[in-house]
């Protein structure tokens, strides 16, 4: 009706708008600024770049419930957590080609709310639209920026709407919203219109680089639409976690095992200090005591409460990183292995009586048709967001290690010789490591004395960690020789990618380093578990070398023993390190320098 | 009139800003404006704004004072106008405490007090305390400010100018974290037809209207700035539009200016008493300068004292303690403070710009001050607004109605 109405109204009024516009353009024709064009070209080019990328994520059958963004050309995207939690493991995804594209939960950041999913194409191997991951540490209070993304899920053509502000604050913190998920650590403050909808979508810079996924605002008297104030997850958090959730984890966030509080909440100036150290926290053995003042966390300065939250939530758990605390006049930095945050932690025994608690209700939303493909590749276990992940990494990890070297036939006795070093001690080692089939597995191990251990008979935890001193050098060599002769069936316990961590190897001269930091190499993480011990594998990121490993003889209570592995030289064509060198407890124990190695056959 | 501005101008946009937004000026506009000299306007880097918000930033403070119940909150922002450590802020119930706290860019937490409240312009001028030091003193502290003065004497933001804002909206920073950037345009520059609750808002004169959503709880007492960092408004509080229900976003600009009519006494050629309607003009720019020296005198306060006292009746709440708060427990029916529409649970807050800590100050004052006939001008917390409400004080109900003595038999 309405529209019958304005038609003619429109029709009489444009030629004369027209008529009236082109009269002046011919009087003084619009000569516009050089920079004004440029900057309206670079904000249409950054736009038009990006907005292939961006998802409208819905439930089974296309009902948007969120935004998200593609980051890789096989269809991995970020999304926010809440955004995927009513859809459940299988939903879809609209892109701005006008295309629903089924997709499935790969890997999930409760605390920080992160959702990664792949979306799956039409035609197999086609690549998706993806946009390029930027440096959120770079972003400034004042740049201007882009957010993308399907509010109020207006687009039924999914062609992403596009907002435009400047960014009001950077290193925001807001706290968790129930039950301490949805923390919002470090993240972006924006004045660029977000709305519902918009949540789990991408915050652009204007070179169209991802700097943030939306997702939350402040809203008070004036509903919940955009107040002015709106938040992004910095995509340097979602960094740390990507690892993680492309092993399809269930990721969880840090907390440092010890309290840390202003030192007096009305002081002048604030000063953070350690005020609790939890029993049994790697905080606890790395000597934090009550008092310290926190000067440095993971190499940035921390001044107050808020700062503190900042930094320690963009570390996913089990993440070691340099601390630096001041006692005394005195500073010193050392690294830290970070514990869980969720209640959830620590497993409770099952109880044998009692009232049997109700079944979790996570029931896969079954879809309609199509969703059969995707379907497959939702495999769920506790701990996981989706298993089918975990394995795919896995084995893409596995199968880049062993182009390195294949060691499945040299299943026989292993024994390596040369030179020790411990401290001024120097001499010759011998190790020897024999899996007896159906019998008990045995290590010889000769340093300055001689020492056998029998790895799953002797379980206790004294000789475990023999030779004293050592954390269980023992225990590692054998560890390490099932994993490259077994691969994953001598694990029965737990063979899984343990997403991405930092790996601090020392100075190969022993000397003190500068700075922790400057040590850290990339790595991706196996965790094992054979017998009743757990071990962490360290993986180059760069060639999947074995860069170091970590046996506990008890996670919860003991320093493992750490394994660090270089100076690969081939031996049967196969690479193997030639140098490794063993610490324990912030101290080297000792370097052995491999002159030969032998490798039994079956 | 932007055109006729020299490209340059106080914030303003001209038609070579590389970032104004394309469609705003129409075609006629942008022709005439090419008639304008092409005076050179430097290219912006890619990031304009940043260096200003940094800059702007350490001339600001977060103040932490009362509040924190019933959607009060506890936190605003303030500027800092001089480098003794004198801040301006929104006259919000905030004020209304002996433990006032800022913090400072850097992360300093200090003390602070109030110096002068101007209700008629919604701002107050807070001084930062040094420990050890008295309010006279200096304090040493050299902070960076704004100079008011100059900016009053700036010529003032036109519609169409790109503004931004500085506030700690919704006390998102804390200690030495950076205030809230926000950037828009003014809308107009004009009366406010605000209301909090159903009441007019005190202020009468101009606001800067913008269309950026600036007034968010905490953000009171925040900088309006130019794209350049100069300071041209302080950022209202959070109030309702009463004719489109829409909520407000606006500043109140540094110049500021309120005609305020109020009641002298004067003699006539006569030379007998007589009550004179006089109007003062109060600006924002006299109190800053009179306020950080201590010596502004709200203007509503009556020069000569009365006596007597006129009649509210209002029945406060049983008056127990030396200093009990003045709440209303209820209005007489009929009385001038039931004319005037005040409620029970109304906390009267201030009187003629005198702050009121207790009953017994309200009763002293009105006493020694009021007489009846005179109107006083009553700022009252409601829920978590402030209101004025006018009040002309009658003839106490005894005086007012004596009842003849029966005649004699």
């Amino acid at each position: 009706m309405l529209r019958y109405l304005t038609r003619p109204v429109l029709a009489a009024a444009v030629p004369a708008a027209l008529a009236a516009t082109v009269a002046l353009t011919v009087a003084a024709p619009i000569e516009l600024d050089k920079s004004v064009v440029e900057a309206q070209a670079q904000r249409v080019a950054a736009i038009k770049k990006v907005a292939p990328a961006v998802v409208a994520v819905c439930m089974q059958g296309g009902q948007g419930v969120g935004s998200g963004v593609v980051i890789s050309p096989d269809g991995y995207a970020l999304t926010n957590f809440h955004v995927v939690q009513p859809t459940g493991p299988l939903m879809q995804a609209g892109l701005a080609d006008g295309v629903l594209y089924d997709a499935v939960l790969v890997g999930t950041d409760k605390v920080g709310d992160v959702s990664l999913i792949k979306l799956m194409p039409k035609e197999k191997g086609k690549p998706f639209p993806f946009v390029a991951l930027g440096d959120s540490d770079k972003v400034k209070i004042g740049d201007w920026s882009l957010a993308m993304g399907n509010p109020f899920s207006l687009a039924m053509d999914f062609t992403p709407t596009v907002t435009y502000g400047v960014v009001s604050g950077t290193n925001r913190y807001q706290p968790p919203e129930g039950k301490g998920l949805l923390e919002y650590t470090d993240c972006i403050q924006i004045e660029t219109s977000i709305n519902p909808g918009n949540s789990g979508g991408p915050l652009f810079n204007m070179q169209g680089e991802l700097i943030g996924i939306n997702g939350r605002g402040s809203f008070e008297k004036r509903g919940r639409v955009n107040s002015g104030v709106g938040y992004a997850i910095s995509i340097n958090q979602i960094k740390n976690f990507l690892g993680h959730m492309r092993a399809g984890i269930d990721t969880d966030h840090a907390t440092l095992g010890a309290a840390v509080g202003t030192a007096a909440e009305d002081a002048p100036l604030s000063q953070m200090v350690v005020k609790q150290i939890l029993d049994g926290s790697d905080a606890e053995r790395r000597g934090l005591a009550e008092g310290d003042q926190l000067v440095s966390f993971a190499g940035r300065p921390v001044t107050s409460t808020n700062q503190y939250k900042n930094i320690l939530g963009i570390f996913p758990k089990e993440w070691r990183v340099p601390v630096s605390v001041r006692r005394n006049n005195e500073r010193r930095e050392t690294l830290i292995r970070l514990m869980g945050n969720m209640a959830t932690e620590k497993e409770t025994p099952d109880k044998k009586d009692g009232p049997a608690p109700p079944a979790p209700k996570i029931v896969p939303k079954k879809g309609p048709a199509g969703s059969g493909e995707t379907a497959k590749m939702y495999v769920p276990k506790k701990g996981y967001a989706n298993w089918y992940f975990n394995e795919l990494e896995r084995d893409k990890l596995i199968g880049e290690f062993k182009k390195h070297g294949d060691f499945a036939a040299d299943t026989g006795t292993w024994a390596g010789e040369g030179r020790y070093e411990m401290g001024e001690r120097k001499g010759d080692f011998r190790f020897e490591v024999s899996e007896v089939k159906d019998g008990d597995p045995l290590v010889k191990l000769k340093l300055n004395i001689e020492s056998t251990l029998a790895p799953l008979k002797d379980t206790d935890r004294r000789l475990q960690s023999e030779p004293i001193g050592s954390g269980g050098l023992m225990l590692a060599l054998y560890q390490w020789h099932r994993l490259l002769t077994t691969g994953a069936k001598g694990f029965e316990g737990l063979f899984a990618h343990g997403g991405t961590e930092p790996f601090y190897p020392y100075p190969a001269d022993g000397s003190a380093p500068k700075s922790l930091a400057a040590l850290r190499v990339d790595a991706d993480v196996l965790k094992t578990k054979h017998g009743s011990t757990e071990c962490k594998w360290f993986f180059s990121t760069k060639d999947h070398q074995l860069v170091g490993f970590e046996t506990f003889t008890d996670k919860d209570y003991e320093d493992p023993c750490e394994v660090f592995l270089s100076d690969y030289k081939p031996v049967d064509g196969k690479q193997l390190p030639h140098r490794i060198e063993v610490r324990f407890k912030d101290k080297r124990y000792a370097v052995l320098t491999v002159a030969k190695y032998t490798l039994g056959k079956k | 009139m932007t055109l006729l501005r020299p490209p340059v101008e106080a914030g303003g946009v001209t038609a070579h800003d590389p970032n104004a937004p394309m469609t705003r000026h129409s075609t006629w506009f942008l022709a005439a404006a090419l008639a304008a000299p092409f005076a050179a306007a430097p290219a912006r880097a890619a990031d304009p704004f940043n260096e200003v918000a940094e800059k702007a930033n350490q001339k600001m403070v977060k103040v932490f004072g009362a509040g924190g119940f019933s959607r009060l909150n506890s936190y605003g922002t303030g500027i800092i106008i001089s480098p003794d450590g004198h801040v301006l802020t929104a006259a919000s119930q905030l004020l209304d405490t002996s433990e006032l706290v800022v913090h400072l860019y850097d992360g300093q937490r200090l003390k602070a007090q109030v110096l002068a409240v101007e209700p008629e312009l919604d701002v107050a001028i807070i001084k930062i305390r040094v420990e050890g030091k008295k309010i006279e003193e200096p304090t040493g502290l050299n902070l960076d400010y704004f100079d008011f003065a100059a900016a009053a004497k700036r010529p003032p933001a036109e519609t169409g100018d790109w503004v931004l804002a500085l506030t700690n909206t919704f006390e998102i920073a804390l200690r030495d974290e950076p205030l809230s950037l926000q950037r828009g345009v003014v809308m107009a520059r004009t009366k406010l037809a605000g209301r909090r609750g159903v009441f007019e808002f005190p202020y009468t004169g101009d606001v800067y209207v913008v269309d950026a959503i600036t007034n968010n709880p905490g953000a009171a007492g925040g900088a309006l700035l130019t794209r350049k960092g100069e300071l041209i408004g302080v950022v209202g509080r959070e109030i309702k539009n009463s004719l489109s229900d829409t909520w407000m976003n606006y500043a109140i600009p540094v110049n500021a200016k309120v005609d305020i009519k109020e009641v002298v006494k004067t003699k006539d050629k006569d030379g007998k008493e007589k009550d004179e309607e006089k109007v003062t003009t109060v600006t924002m720019p006299d109190f800053v300068a009179l306020g950080m020296q201590g010596k502004y005198k709200n203007v509503t306060r009556p020069k000569t004292v009365l006596g007597e006292g006129g009649y509210h009746g209002i029945v406060f709440v049983p008056n127990i303690l030396d200093r009990t708060p003045a709440y209303v427990e209820d209005v007489v029916p009929g009385s001038p403070a039931a004319k005037a529409g005040l409620r029970p649970d109304d906390l009267v807050s201030f009187i003629d710009g005198e702050p009121v800590a207790s009953i017994n100050v309200f009763q002293t004052w009105l006493k020694k001050n009021t007489r009846p006939g005179q109107v006083v001008r009553i700022e009252v917390r409601r829920g978590e607004a402030l209101q004025t409400i006018e009040m002309t004080l009658g003839v106490p109900p005894k005086a007012a109605t004596p009842t003849p003595a029966p005649m004699p038999k």
